[in-house]
């Protein structure tokens, strides 16, 4: 089992490494919140080992070295790092914390982790008493309303020049660019996952299934696959946000030609394209789906689970999820069971694959008390030493493009890693919703697929609360 | 001067029980009250530093939201469901247990209290495997009888999944009220029994003229308690069973305070619900009271 997490660990590695170059495959789609990049950079994040050799191995000696050189004030007083600690564990946090304060003996940095620390720190928030740095992830805490909440540091001209403590800029390190609020940046994408479609190769190759590669492969198959009495089709009714991330998010862009900015559009609250054709084209593939009977009928009132577990029970042929389900079900994962993903199942014949990405990402609060530590900390984590610790130590992808190969990987993450460095991959940079539009997306697309609304119906929905919203 | 003194000593005694006991009242109830009700008037995430006071606002935009109005119409079905049901099988076993001896009697009353010791969370986890509509116990049960399996989503249905939150809610609630009545029943002399059998009395006539107007302060005291936990604790089961889904048809005001103020950052409408809640439950306790009036039968 350890060697199992050890391999997902470098393999979720390779699948940053590669995810540089998957950034190329967005660049196209003249977004201002371009997914990336840069390909010089991309060429010295896996070519220049210069500095992360030795941070690799000695992080911390190398953290301290960069972070306090001679023309760096040396950081002192308190530091408070706030983090959540969820799926991908505090091994890391432990690890970089350690790390930082082996490198700067003269601050006292406080951690402030757990599961439950973003109910535990709401009141400092509230008060104007903040921890100085914030991990974003878990429950309570939604980077966009934080945002709108005057909560986070405005990064926008920092992180332009900002560099690494090997002495790279950080915004080319990164394998996802940061989300912009009204072009500001005010939070960077640490952890960088993918949405996406799962099976189980196992038992494709024992029935003689083909491998979808666009919709109608995939409706071919999935009438193959009913007719063999499997139901096609699973998600997460209790908790919609799969399906949609998975399914509807990456339908909607293919129906707009691979432009991603209809999300981001949405995203910003704008009326018309909720009302877009690509929308309505995207929710008809629900609709499809529903009208055939592929659907499991289960789905609608079990959570995620569930219906992982009777995913990988086979009675269900696909499961729209995240990179994280093979880690998260470990401990049940069948013999002989073999993850198949594709990001997205909703394009044309011949049109590009979709990959939705989901990140978690850290901030610097506003009302931070020790900013110059918190910097420095930021400085601290995006480096190639830290990026490789987070994929050994959580056994999920990082945001920060590196080569770390070693290719045991298992093979979901390779066939990830293969769609994600396809240049006929689109990688939709993370967007938040607002939480109301979020919700009342969630609903929608439950009605839609137990037949209670139709698309328009659907449309109807979302945009009367984005009309409210957006007053 | 010896009886001021003890007058005085005796106030002292008083106040020393009175004044600790409104202190904790004060900052454990009246302080959160008013500070709900102070932040229902503000247009507030629950994160931010800054509140905007916003008057009445939230409770004019929560009138207007169809959710909450169908979070009321859920909470009152479950008080009625709860209400009716509980009190049935409740009094059903208390009398069972009490009036008619048989040598197992003590082993029902551990076994119907069971649920009562067992934290709602499990009870709302447990029934959701019963009611999976793949592995659970349900469907597996009626499968026996059918030629196909049975594949019923049993919380998948928006027009009656609140149906379902029923029998999980009154398994829960039984033991407890069971056991208060089992007490009431027990203090009632077992000459009027007597009495009524040499009299020619049926047993129906002995429940009905013996039995409930004898426990009805306890049972009256059971169904204010039941309506009072329901409108304020419901949000417990449906959360853990549901979370208000699918498509808010469970919504109950308890979970889409929660929904509004922790899910979607709207604290203050959290907050007006929390009121409306109040409100709710006050009005709805003083008409039961007034429905449950009944002259006391008094124990000689």
């Amino acid at each position: 089992m350890m060697n199992k997490k050890k391999y997902a660990a470098m393999g979720a590695a390779v699948l940053l490494a590669s995810v540089s170059l998957a950034g190329c495959g967005s660049k196209d789609n003249n977004s201002n919140n371009t997914a990336s990049t840069n390909n010089a950079s991309t060429n010295n994040a896996s070519t220049n080992n210069g500095g992360s050799t030795n941070a690799t191995n000695d992080g911390s000696t190398n953290g301290g070295t960069n972070a306090t050189t001679p023309d760096t004030p040396k950081l002192t007083g308190d530091f408070e790092v706030q983090y959540f600690v969820g799926g991908y564990g505090d091994k890391w946090w432990t690890k970089v914390i350690a790390d930082f304060q082996a490198a700067n003996p003269d601050l006292h940095v406080k951690a402030l982790g757990g599961p439950k620390i973003n109910e535990q720190n709401k009141p400092r928030w509230i008060g104007g008493n903040p921890p100085d740095f914030v991990y974003i992830d878990g429950p309570e805490l939604n980077d966009r309303q934080m945002v709108e909440d005057g909560q986070l540091e405005d990064l926008t001209d920092w992180i332009k020049d900002a560099k690494n403590v090997d002495g790279d800029k950080i915004l080319d390190m990164l394998a996802q660019q940061p989300q912009q609020f009204d072009g500001k940046i005010y939070n960077i994408p640490l952890v960088l996952n993918s949405w996406g479609i799962f099976w189980n190769k196992a038992l494709f190759k024992e029935k003689g299934w083909q491998e979808p590669q666009d919709f109608q492969q995939f409706l071919d198959v999935s009438d193959k696959i009913k007719a063999a009495g499997t139901t096609p089709f699973i998600h997460t009714g209790k908790y919609p946000y799969y399906i949609n991330g998975a399914f509807l998010y990456p339908a909607i862009v293919s129906a707009n030609n691979g432009d991603y900015t209809v999300l981001q559009d949405m995203a910003a609250n704008k009326v018309e394209a909720f009302e877009s054709d690509a929308v309505k084209t995207a929710l008809g593939k629900i609709v499809t789906l529903r009208d055939k009977g592929f659907i499991d009928k289960a789905s609608i009132q079990i959570n995620h689970t569930d219906s992982q577990m009777l995913f990988l029970q086979n009675k269900d042929a696909f499961i729209p999820n995240g990179l994280w389900l093979p880690n998260e079900m470990s401990k049940d994962i069948p013999q002989g069971f073999d993850f198949g993903f594709i990001p997205s199942i909703t394009q044309d014949a011949g049109q590009k694959i979709v990959a939705n990405t989901s990140t978690a990402t850290v901030a610097i609060a506003k009302n931070a008390k020790n900013k110059d530590a918190a910097h420095a900390f930021l400085q601290f984590v995006f480096s190639k030493a830290q990026a490789s610790q987070w994929a050994e130590l959580s056994g999920a992808p990082s945001n920060i493009k590196g080569d770390i190969s070693a290719s045991n990987a298992p093979s979901f993450v390779k066939d990830a890693a293969k769609y994600l460095t396809d240049p006929n991959t689109i990688v939709i940079p993370t967007i938040t919703f607002n939480a109301d539009v979020d919700k009342a997306m969630q609903d929608a697309t439950d009605a839609l697929t137990i037949g209670k609304i139709d698309p328009a119906g659907w449309v109807k929905r979302v945009t009367d609360v984005v009309k409210k919203v957006a007053k | 001067m010896e009886a001021g003194s003890a007058k005085w000593q005796r106030n002292l005694f008083i106040a020393s029980f009175i004044i600790p006991t409104f202190v904790f009242f004060c900052i454990f109830t009246i302080y959160p009250v008013a500070k709900g009700l102070y932040y229902s008037m503000f247009d507030w995430s629950g994160m931010a530093q800054t509140k905007d006071f916003i008057g009445l606002d939230n409770f004019k935009e929560m009138f207007k939201d169809p959710i909450v109005w169908r979070s009321i119409g859920n909470d009152y079905f479950l008080v009625v469901g709860k209400i009716v049901g509980i009190m049935v099988i409740a009094t059903f076993f208390a009398v069972a247990l009490t009036r008619f001896n048989f040598k197992m009697a003590g082993f029902f009353r551990s076994i119907f209290f069971i649920p009562n010791v067992i934290s709602v969370v499990v009870i709302g986890v447990l029934w959701n495997f019963i009611y999976n509509p793949q592995i659970g116990f349900l469907n597996a049960f009626l499968s026996l009888f059918t030629d196909e399996k049975v594949t019923i989503t049993w919380l998948g249905f928006t027009n009656h999944t609140i149906w379902m939150l029923l029998p999980p809610a009154i398994w829960a609630g039984i033991g407890f009220y069971m056991i208060l009545l089992i007490a009431a029943i027990q203090n009632i002399p077992a000459s009027y029994y007597e009495a009524a059998d040499l009299e020619g009395a049926t047993q129906w006539r002995q429940f009905w003229s013996i039995t409930v107007p004898l426990i009805w302060e306890q049972m009256k005291v059971s169904i204010l308690n039941i309506m009072m936990t329901t409108l304020n604790g419901s949000f417990v089961i449906v959360w853990i069973m549901t979370e208000g889904g699918p498509d808010n048809s469970t919504q109950v005001m308890g979970s889409y305070l929660y929904q509004m103020a922790f899910r979607q950052y709207h604290f203050g409408f959290g907050a007006a619900i929390g009121v409306l809640i109040l409100v709710l439950s006050l009005i709805t306790t003083v008409v039961l009271q007034r429905l449950l009036r009944h002259e006391t039968v008094e124990l000689s």
